[in-house]
Parts: C-alpha cells; sequence; structure tokens
C-alpha cells in the first residue's frame, strides 16, 4: 500500500519547488571526484605532462654510469687468462720468436746506451782537458776521446745532427774516427736513408 | 558507481547528474536552512567518493546513497542534540511563517510545506525517501538501518498527516 505514490499528494509535493545545489556547490564536488579518480590511478613512476622527459634522462644516466663503472672495473682487473700460471710464460713459436727478437733488439739499444754512457766516463779519466788537447792530427787517443763524444752526444742528438758531427770529423781529417762514428750510425739507424750529399761528406773519399 | 571505483571519472559525472537534485532538495527538506542543507549535501558526496573503494553492490546505488545521507542526518541531529528516532512520536512545533501571510494563491502550498515541516524527523525523512528519492518501504528501513515495520509504520503516518493538511484546502 505504502509503496504506491499518493498522485495529489506527489502533486502537491512537486508544488514545492524545484531547488538545485548551487553551480558552485557541484563544480566543488566534481573536481574533488576527478582528483580522487586521479589520485588513485596515479602511476607509481611514471608522471605526466612536461616532467616525463626527468625519468627519461635519468634513467640513460644511470645506463651509461653502470656502463662506465663496468668498463673501469674490468680493466682495473688484470685478466686471468693474461696471468701466467708459471714463472716461464707459455707462448707459441710465433709468439715466442716475435718476443725474443723484440726482446734482443731492446737488449742491444740498452747495452749500447750503456756503453755509451760508461765509456765517456771512463775515456774522460784520461782524456786531456780541451786546453791540453793535442794538435788536430789524427791519434789512437784522440780517436778514443773524440769517437766517444760524437757517440755520447748521439743519446741527445737527432740522426740529422750525428751525420754534421761525422761530416765535421771526416772535413778535420780525422777518417778514423769518422769512419767508425759513421759504422755505428748505420748499426744503430739501420733503415735511415742518408741523403746523397752528406753521404759524399760522411763516407771516406776513395 | 563500480565503474567510477574502476577510475572512471566520467561515470561520477553522470551519477552525479543523475541524483543531485532530488538528495539535495532530501536535504534541504529535511535541515530546512539552506547553508546548513549545502554543508551537509557536500558531506554527503565526499563520503562517498571517499567510500568508493568500500562500495558493493548488493543494492541499488540510490538506497546507498541515501543511507549515506541518512546517517550524515543523524549526525546533524545528534550535533544539534536531536534525534530522529527519539522525535518519533512527538510533533515538532511548527516555526514557519504564517500561512496566512502569503499570497493566496500560495496558501494551500504554504499549508502543505507547513505540514511538512511538522512531521518528526522520521516520518518526514521516511516520506522525502519514498517521495524525493523513489525508494520503496524495504529500502527505507534499509537506508535508515530499521526494520521494514518501522519505515512502513513511519511512512504510514507521514502521508496520512500530510493528506489531512491537503483535505483542509
Amino acid at each position: 500500500m505504502t509503496d504506491e505514490r499518493d498522485p495529489k499528494l506527489s502533486r502537491r509535493y512537486r508544488e514545492l519547488g524545484a531547488e538545485e545545489p548551487s553551480r558552485e556547490l557541484d563544480q566543488g564536488i566534481l573536481a574533488a571526484a576527478h582528483r580522487a579518480a586521479d589520485k588513485a590511478h596515479a602511476p607509481l613512476v611514471a608522471p605526466a605532462g612536461r616532467h616525463r622527459w626527468y625519468f627519461a634522462f635519468g634513467a640513460a644516466a644511470i645506463l651509461v654510469l653502470a656502463v662506465a663503472v663496468t668498463v673501469q672495473v674490468e680493466r682495473q682487473q688484470p685478466d686471468p687468462e693474461a696471468i701466467p700460471a708459471s714463472p716461464a710464460p707459455v707462448r707459441s713459436d710465433r709468439e715466442e720468436g716475435f718476443s725474443q727478437q723484440q726482446e734482443q733488439q731492446e737488449d742491444r739499444k740498452r747495452a749500447e746506451v750503456r756503453k755509451q754512457l760508461e765509456r765517456p766516463k771512463a775515456l774522460s779519466d784520461v782524456a786531456p782537458t780541451p786546453a791540453q788537447e793535442a794538435p788536430r792530427e789524427p791519434s789512437r787517443d784522440a780517436a778514443n776521446r773524440v769517437e766517444p763524444e760524437v757517440m755520447a752526444s748521439a743519446v741527445r742528438l737527432s740522426p740529422e745532427r750525428l751525420l754534421e758531427r761525422i761530416a765535421e770529423l771526416r772535413k778535420e781529417g780525422r777518417h778514423d774516427e769518422a769512419d767508425k762514428a759513421l759504422a755505428e750510425f748505420r748499426q744503430r739507424y739501420p733503415d735511415y736513408r742518408i741523403s746523397d750529399e752528406m753521404l759524399q761528406k760522411v763516407e771516406r773519399r776513395k | 558507481m563500480l565503474a567510477y571505483r574502476g577510475g572512471d571519472a566520467g561515470a561520477f559525472d553522470r551519477l552525479y547528474a543523475r541524483h543531485r537534485a532530488r538528495l539535495f532538495r532530501f536535504v534541504l527538506r529535511s535541515i530546512k536552512v539552506r547553508a546548513a542543507a549545502e554543508e551537509l549535501y557536500q558531506e554527503i558526496w565526499m563520503r562517498v567518493i571517499e567510500a568508493r573503494g568500500s562500495y558493493k553492490p548488493t543494492a541499488r546505488f540510490t538506497t546507498w546513497l541515501y543511507t549515506i545521507a541518512h546517517n550524515r542526518m543523524v549526525d546533524h541531529w545528534r550535533r544539534g542534540g536531536l534525534s530522529l528516532v527519539s522525535l518519533d512520536d512527538h510533533e515538532v512545533p511548527a516555526n514557519s511563517p504564517d500561512p496566512a501571510q502569503h499570497a493566496e494563491a500560495r496558501e494551500a502550498l504554504a499549508r502543505f510545506a507547513a505540514a511538512l515541516e511538522r512531521l518528526p524527523p522520521a516520518q518526514r525523512e521516511a516520506f522525502l525517501l519514498h517521495e524525493e528519492a523513489g525508494l520503496t518501504v524495504s529500502e527505507i528501513a534499509a537506508a535508515t538501518a530499521s526494520n521494514q515495520e518501522a519505515a512502513k509504520s513511519r511512512l504510514r503516518y507521514a502521508m496520512a498527516k500530510l493528506k489531512a493538511a491537503l483535505d483542509d484546502d
């Protein structure tokens, strides 16, 4: 009975008016509802709009940093395969041959430099001072004295300058010294191509 | 409401559009003071938004909405030292302006409005839920956390008194 409406009563009730909430009230409630919906479904990481690039940039930076650290660590750590298992390294024949050649060359160079460094000192003990220097005649002592000077300076002189020094010796008639210096020069710089003009100056003329 | 709970804000817009006017009138005619009614109306919708996660479609959304409205109303009356239930059997003295002061054309309507205002809050609520929100007796009982007999009784009394006011026309 009571679930049915009384038409007369309903009509009179409707006549009371059709009040509605204000527009401001509507907007406030709808805005709150939208905020709540957005908040509930906001992604945990990915932001929206203009802040999105921050995260892409951050991810790229982390990636680059990780790669750099990995490479650095690998460089600093010795390769286990490169560490010799015994004092005598096991190498292939080719490697061994190449390495031996290299070592021999290096040994030769080291010995030569050592020799050049030591010789002047040994000779300087017996060599006369510039004031006592004998006349410019070729002699064994002079040869022993000058040649080490030339080659000792070879440690710091360029090949071109050395050739000039040899040429000077030749010009001064100190041919033995020049010959020795030239021979040594050729031994030290086997691949150096001496120009024809310089060759005439440094070689003994027959 | 399920769509809104799932994040569809547009679903709330549709719900709100469907229920806004009826709910507002229900609150306004229960509270009578527009400012207080607006405040309570807003509270009800905020509660709907907050409680969206716990919404279960065991009943019509309308029933759920007016259940929330009823609870807010009870809180309102309690804040004012009143109780819907305790006033069930007592007539509330009319404090509306004398209908005679209104224009002749609106005299009958004023008497009806006065009769509505004089109803005990629980009876008025039952009538408004029935007339404004379109709830059945069962739904009124559910929304007001009462049994069906009580809801039926309140509604019957309310309608009888209002009819009597109409018969005076």
